[in-house]
């Protein structure tokens, strides 16, 4: 019997079934009041989910069965692939991806579901963001039905598959694409919550604050992603960059942008209880977002290098975008006047000034990728003209913007909540400001001519002394208190006010960040066309081209190149990148070899080889590259730091809970 | 703070462009250009055979003593206009337009909302504080903010 047709396409038929059950009994024991119905709508959603679950294990056995019969395998496997591959084929394709969306959706809805009713949330609010997250999945799971069936058969079966496609046989593309979808569906979350919260008019904090674990699971998986995401293309697509601005590039950065302008905007919402009309705009728009990014990449709208996944799907997310962007304005509209600030600034100098400057330039920045993902659509449609908007367009858009948060980034921590006097506010920032201009000066001397690098290197430099001196202070007061010395009073500081700190060594990272992206304006690159013995120089560097190893297995042709790296007369390493000719899809791709220090990386990458063994080397000497990653795994522990920490429970939700509102969570 | 900016301003301004070598200026140009070859991708960071063509032929243009601007015409002679990698004419006003007007508008639009808001908040504490009051005050939040991490 065959176990992935009994399973697969059946068990997504019937998840569709109970997403449709699930909103129905979320929408009339909501409207109804009926607690009965929204505990069998809480059990729908994990049916939903466990059969979505049953279809991706399906859709994963048939994929190390090599059973080619199914359309999905033979496009994105091949009987060569090996096994961690094979398995990350389950999202190498667009169907494949799709399901295994659905699923993170349906089970994220379930586990949310539980965790707000737990934590003792208005029923009927838990009811209506049940409703939202089930009719959510009742669209991609119809997607799954019609357009983009992942269980398609063929017949007759090929012998063998097309093989996953070579660039994405990476390390980085295990973790990448589960974690950007990780990143997009949980903001599914806090957008469910947020409509129900409007639709029911439960308006307090409660919809924001129950939610906030996910929002920053969400936002730190999207972050984490996009990281690796660079890392993949720096170490496999062989252009010496880590970001192109490409449009997938620009659909996971979209809402990344939005989600961090709300990440900082609530804490205004909690601390002055102002600025709800906007939080509450902006987790929606952050939704939308990665949806849009989902419909530009998945359509075939815009074209680049990621569109292998094109398909039929894009006349399907249009009308449902629309409807959540008609439906959230027609909400927010609706309940204008529930949404009102119940504070007002107290002076133009204050922290909560420097909170609304950050969100002006994180939504301005959005717009500006946004703008110029769309343009080339925008100007075919006006002038019937096809526009290039490429890299240079977003750089000299959203640098300044960028620094100009970075600054921000600086100043902030050195701002008071409410009130601050324009002479204290020089006062505190004198330290990192000189730190900065000194900083500043030294490059300059030492012949560094980028203003734009001088800039960033003097932002970095103030906004990391803005941060330990906020440190510095707080383990100040542990030492004083608790009489210890310096490592157990800052880490003192760090656990115990875990989510300001840990937001702090965020922001150190996004600053190394900033520090290797800096690093780019000092690139060195050469392309050299050489025999073997024949030389080149990059920067310090030459590389002498030694040997050609040519082999070959069932998978690939394998030609590795031998590069002597000389500095100074001393050599310094042997680097090989390859170039090899992936049998399935015919297919050239170069392996390329990085020689990786906190100062420069050398970056080797063979483009081509002629039959004569005459090889094309393209050589580059990316300076503070590392720096990146390094930042990248700073982000990451500040992230974990603000993740461990407590979050504050709703107390008037639990309050009202308590007197006979609650659901049981098991019956 | 005046004179180390001034000193700065100084040094940056001496510091002053580098003239660059054929290499760099061929580099520059390319990643300013679309790959007629590579859909949705510079010239730069398109892996194509007939790509890394172009890239000597840029490079072979840049020996020969051409300007960068010279370089973007033959290039926009044999591909068209869609080679550049900005928008450009008056189709391409609007993509820089947009941003910049959004910017503006942001900008206005908080620094609207904060000295409106800051306002009433004035309209609304009818006596000034006394100033020795005031300092009192200011001395003890900042003891506050010494203590609370």
């Amino acid at each position: 019997m065959d176990i992935v047709a009994a399973l697969g396409r059946p068990a997504v038929v019937v998840a569709t079934g109970f997403a449709a059950l699930t909103a129905a009994l979320f929408a009339f024991g909501t409207a109804r009041a009926r607690y009965d119905l929204l505990v069998a709508g809480r059990r729908a959603s994990i049916a939903t989910a466990g059969f979505v679950a049953v279809a991706a294990v399906a859709l994963s056995a048939a994929l190390f069965a090599h059973d080619f019969s199914y359309e999905y395998v033979a496009n994105y496997s091949s009987r060569s692939l090996t096994g961690p591959y094979t398995f990350s084929a389950l999202w190498g394709g667009m169907e494949g991806s799709l399901l295994f969306w659905t699923l993170l959706l349906a089970v994220f809805a379930a586990a949310s579901l539980r965790s707000a009713t737990t934590k003792g949330m208005s029923p009927r609010l838990v009811g209506a963001a049940g409703a939202v997250l089930a009719g959510l999945t009742l669209f991609f799971l119809v997607l799954l039905v019609i357009p983009a069936d992942p269980f398609v058969r063929l017949s007759p079966a090929p012998a063998d598959g097309s093989g996953l496609n070579p660039l994405l046989q990476s390390p980085g593309m295990l973790i990448h694409p589960p974690l950007l979808y990780t990143g997009f569906v949980g903001f599914s979350i806090p957008f469910a919550f947020a409509v129900g919260a409007l639709v029911m008019k439960r308006l307090e904090d409660v919809w924001f604050t129950s939610t906030r674990r996910w929002t920053l699971l969400a936002w730190s998986a999207l972050s984490i992603g996009i990281v690796l995401g660079g890392a993949w293309a720096y170490t496999e697509l062989g252009w010496g960059g880590y970001w192109a601005w490409d449009p997938v590039e620009n659909a996971s950065f979209l809402p990344w942008l939005t989600a961090t302008a709300y990440l900082h905007s609530v804490v205004i919402q909690e601390k002055r209880r102002m600025f709800k009309i906007w939080n509450i705009s902006l987790i929606l728009i952050t939704y939308m977002l990665a949806v849009f990014g989902t419909f530009l990449t998945r359509s075939g709208i815009l074209s680049s290098i990621h569109t292998f996944t094109e398909g039929p799907i894009g006349k399907w997310f249009l009308p449902f975008l629309a409807a959540m962007l008609l439906g959230g304005v027609a909400l927010v509209m609706w309940r204008l006047d529930s949404l009102k600030s119940e504070n007002r600034f107290d002076a133009v100098i204050s922290r909560e000034t420097a909170f609304l400057a950050n969100n002006v330039l994180f939504v301005v920045a959005a717009f500006t990728v946004l703008w110029g993902t769309i343009y080339p659509i925008v100007a075919e449609a006006l002038w019937g003209t096809r526009l290039s908007v490429g890299p240079p367009f977003f750089n000299r858009v959203f640098v300044p913007i960028a620094l100009a948060l970075l600054l921000l980034a600086g100043v902030g921590p050195l701002i008071s909540w409410r009130s601050m006097r324009a002479r204290a506010l020089g006062r505190v920032s004198t330290g990192p400001a000189l730190v900065a201009v000194v900083l500043v000066v030294v490059l300059a001397i030492a012949g560094i001519r980028s203003w734009g690098a001088l800039i960033a290197f003097g932002l970095c430099a103030f906004t990391a002394a803005s941060i330990v001196t906020e440190f510095v202070r707080g383990g100040r007061v542990y030492r004083k208190r608790e009489k210890v010395s310096w490592i157990p009073a800052v880490g003192r500081t760090l656990v115990r006010n875990r989510r300001r700190y840990g937001g702090y060594v965020v922001h150190l990272g996004i600053v190394l960040i900033v520090l290797g992206v800096a690093g780019g304006a000092f690139r060195t690159e050469r392309d050299a066309h050489l025999s073997q013995g024949e030389s080149f120089r990059v920067g310090d560097y030459r590389l002498v081209y030694e040997d050609l190893n040519e082999s070959r297995n069932d998978e690939k042709q394998i030609a590795i190149t031998s590069i002597g790296v000389f500095r100074d007369g001393e050599r310094v390493t042997t680097m090989r990148p390859q170039r090899n000719l992936h049998f399935a899809q015919e297919q050239w791709q170069s392996e390329i070899a990085i020689r990786t220090t906190p100062i420069e990386d050398l970056y080797v990458v063979t483009t081509t080889i002629d039959p004569d063994g005459a090889a094309s080397i393209r050589a580059f000497v990316n300076p503070l590259t590392w720096w990146i990653w390094a930042g990248a795994f700073v982000m990451a522990a500040g992230m974990a730091i603000i993740l461990t920490g407590r979050v504050a429970a709703p107390v008037l939700e639990r309050k009202k809970a308590r007197v006979g509102e609650a659901i049981p969570v098991s019956r | 703070m005046k004179l180390p900016a001034l000193t700065l301003l100084l040094l940056v301004v001496a510091a002053g462009p580098a003239a660059a070598a054929p290499e760099d200026l061929a580099n520059e140009v390319s990643a300013e250009v679309m790959s007629p070859y590579c859909d949705g991708v510079t010239l730069h960071d398109c892996p194509s055979r007939a790509a890394l063509e172009l890239r000597d032929r840029i490079e072979g243009w840049a020996r020969d003593g051409w300007s960068k601007s010279q370089i973007m015409a033959e290039l926009e002679r044999e591909f068209g206009p869609g080679i550049h990698a900005t928008p450009q004419d008056k189709e391409g006003v609007a993509a820089w337009v947009l941003p910049a007007a959004a910017l503006l508008v942001g900008v206005a639009v908080a620094a609207a909302l904060a000295m409106r808001w800051t306002r009433r908040r004035g309209a609304e504490q009818p006596e000034p504080v006394d100033p020795s009051d005031h300092a009192r005050v200011e001395r003890e939040l900042a003891a506050l903010r010494e203590e609370t991490p």
